[in-house]
């Protein structure tokens, strides 16, 4: 028998306890029941938005897509039409989590990153079942309350980042 | 590290002064405002969602476009069969002499309408709001 | 976050409903469509069961082959049979009115606007609610034409009339919805009723306004069940359509419609569709059916021409290849309903 030995550095360890922490809360959410399919407080972007702020962006990318693949995984629907929402999602908001770090600092707190990565984690979704899955115009009708929902769990995700952020620091 | 519980059960109003900033409340205000207007847009202006069946003076029913439905209404003449098929609408028979209201086919936008004279049957896709008072024909 | 929902439920609650009675009836033998803005649900509804009243006694009393009971012709019947038969008959003050305003338009139109013509819609099998192809009877469309029915063959001397040509048979399909949208807004101005819009079988006038905006119209297209372009209809304007899918039977492929070119005894065949916009006038609502036909049927050069001998200035003809001609002030008014639209603008 032969056993591989990969040399993991500090960083990995720490990406992979985050990820796995952000994996569980995701596995939270999954079960908790949604009054609305696809409305979801997406509180492992807690997750992604504390390691963007204490470790950068690189960590934060690396623990979002790790995230999205590992609980797809365990879930048992990698490569389903889930996983792509998930993924679309993951990809759009930390785009937009990027361009946003280049905001002065002293003006926009985790509050506006949460909101508007949470804007563009549903704009991902959406534009994937538009294109993809239900290519009707019906869609349009749930962008709205969507939006909404962003808009709300977005606050909330950003203010308890700050929270756990400012403890933290003390 | 992360305990959320305990950040969850203090989270209270006073939070809001103290971790929100003057860009933080420039986007919430700018998202409720995007908000808004996704709202008057897209609710307003979405295709069809429901179909208003008129027999006579009277208004039969009006159903939603997003099923697969027929639809048997009796008429001055007879029977008039109205198909649904996922956000659209027709005359699929009708007893009248010219079948008029058969050939104007499916009706697929909010607004559009079909309209059997011998049967006294018609048929209109509703909106949120209509894009005309009235049809000029 | 109880901060972020109130203005929300603000915001999403601000719509509530408007005071719009709409009633949509059949009479005329066609769709007759009321709207009344900013009255009770019940002074409208009076309204609107007045005006359909008036509708149905101008039907009975004026249709072109529906007789009252098997007994008993319409008053337009009673007319036509007289004057097939070369008799005086007593007339009523206001068909008599209709009958010279009619005379006046038909000279205008060099007689391309000519309810004179019964016989030879009836020969089309066109005066009946329901009708199927014909045999073309060509030798006797030719008599008829040759004929020369004109409704300056009518005379009218106090309450008699007569007719100096018996081939003279009226029909006023393409007057009366106009006649009783001009009697309808009469009736509404009497009676203090600012806005309103009606449409009797397509034809549509306007009484103020829709709330703060103005009343907006749709134009059928000719050839899909949707509106082809919209436009706002200000108070006291009308607007009138003549298309060649309202009435009209197919047969080897031809499509022959109710329009008929007096001077051939032939549908028309080279026009899809003649829509006309009048401004406000006494009987605007007269001018939006008639002024449409001649329109309709002049031959496509001479079309700018008949709707100057009109006045009308806002105009759009479609024609039988689809094409779309609209007049430059007409241009300014439409709102196409899908983007891209090629038209043609008349001087």
């Amino acid at each position: 028998m032969k056993t591989i030995h990969i040399q993991t550095s500090i960083d990995d360890h720490r990406v992979a306890k985050l990820a796995a922490f952000a994996i569980a809360l995701h596995m939270v959410e999954a079960i908790i029941p949604s009054p609305l399919p696809g409305v979801k407080p997406g509180i492992a972007n807690i997750v992604t938005l504390y390691v963007l702020y204490q470790y950068g962006f690189a960590t934060a990318a690396w623990v979002s897509i790790l995230r999205v693949f590992a609980s797809s995984l365990l879930l048992g629907l990698f490569l389903s039409p889930t996983f792509a929402l998930g993924l679309s999602g993951a990809i759009c908001s930390l785009c937009i989590l990027w361009l946003a770090t280049h905001l002065p600092k002293k003006w926009f707190g985790p509050v506006s990153l949460s909101i508007l990565a949470a804007f563009a984690h549903i704009g991902g979704q959406l534009l994937m079942v538009r294109l993809w899955l239900i290519p009707h115009a019906g869609v349009a009708y749930l962008v709205p309350i969507f939006a909404v929902a962003a808009l709300f769990f977005g606050c909330i995700n950003g203010l308890i980042t700050a929270k756990l952020l400012a403890k933290d620091s003390h | 590290m992360l305990n959320l519980r305990h950040s969850l059960k203090r989270l209270n109003p006073k939070l809001l002064t103290k971790y929100l900033f003057i860009g933080d409340w420039l986007i919430v205000i700018a998202s409720l405002i995007g908000v808004f207007f996704l709202f008057q847009t897209l609710w307003s202006n979405e295709s069809a969602a429901k179909v208003q069946i008129t027999v006579g003076d009277k208004i039969y029913a009006t159903y939603s476009l997003n099923q697969q439905r027929e639809i048997h209404i009796h008429g001055k003449l007879g029977d008039t069969v109205i198909s649904i098929s996922q956000g659209k609408a027709r005359f699929a028979k009708s007893p009248c002499h010219t079948q008029y209201c058969v050939h104007q086919g499916w009706l697929t936008h909010a607004g559009q309408a079909a309209i059997c004279l011998p049967n006294q049957v018609s048929l209109e896709l509703l909106g949120e709001t209509k894009p005309y008072d009235s049809l000029n024909y | 976050m109880r901060y972020l929902l109130i203005p929300l439920l603000l915001l999403l609650t601000s719509c509530f409903k408007e005071p719009l009675y709409h009633s949509q009836s059949y009479v005329f033998g066609t769709l007759v469509d009321i709207s009344i803005y900013g009255e009770s649900d019940e002074l409208a509804r009076q309204h609107a069961d007045h005006i359909l009243q008036d509708f149905q006694s101008l039907h009975n009393r004026f249709h072109a082959w529906k007789p009252i009971s098997a007994t008993q012709l319409s008053e337009l019947g009673e007319l036509n049979a007289a004057f097939q038969a070369g008799k005086q008959v007593p007339i009523s003050p206001d068909l008599a009115s209709i009958l010279a305003d009619a005379t006046t338009l038909s000279v205008k139109s060099n007689g391309l606007f000519n309810p004179a013509i019964g016989q030879l819609i009836g020969t089309w099998g066109f005066q009946h609610d329901e009708f199927s192809p014909i045999d073309i009877d060509d030798a006797k469309i030719q008599a008829l034409v040759k004929a020369k029915p004109a409704m300056t063959d009518i005379v009218i001397k106090g309450k008699i009339a007569y007719s100096t040509n018996p081939a003279v048979k009226l029909d006023l399909g393409g007057y009366a919805k106009g006649y009783a949208l001009d009697i309808a807004a009469a009736y509404l101005r009497q009676q203090h009723v600012k806005d309103a819009l009606i449409n009797i079988g397509g034809n549509i006038i306007a009484l103020g306004q829709h709330g703060d905006k103005p009343w907006r119209v749709g134009i059928q297209h000719p050839r899909s069940p949707t509106a082809i372009a919209t436009l706002d209809l200000a108070d006291g304007w009308a607007i009138g359509t003549s298309g060649d899918y309202q009435r009209y039977f197919m047969l080897n492929g031809k499509r022959y419609c109710h329009i008929i070119d007096p001077r051939t005894g032939y549908p028309t065949q080279h026009t899809q569709a003649v829509t006309v916009l009048v401004p406000p006038s006494k009987n605007s609502g007269v001018l939006s059916d008639v002024t449409s036909k001649p329109i309709f049927i002049e031959s496509p050069e001479n079309r700018l021409k008949t709707a100057q001998a009109f006045g009308i200035e806002n105009f759009m003809v479609i024609d039988a290849q689809s094409n779309i001609f609209v007049s430059k002030q007409m241009a300014q008014k439409l709102h196409w309903v899908t983007t891209g639209v090629k038209f043609t603008t008349l001087p």
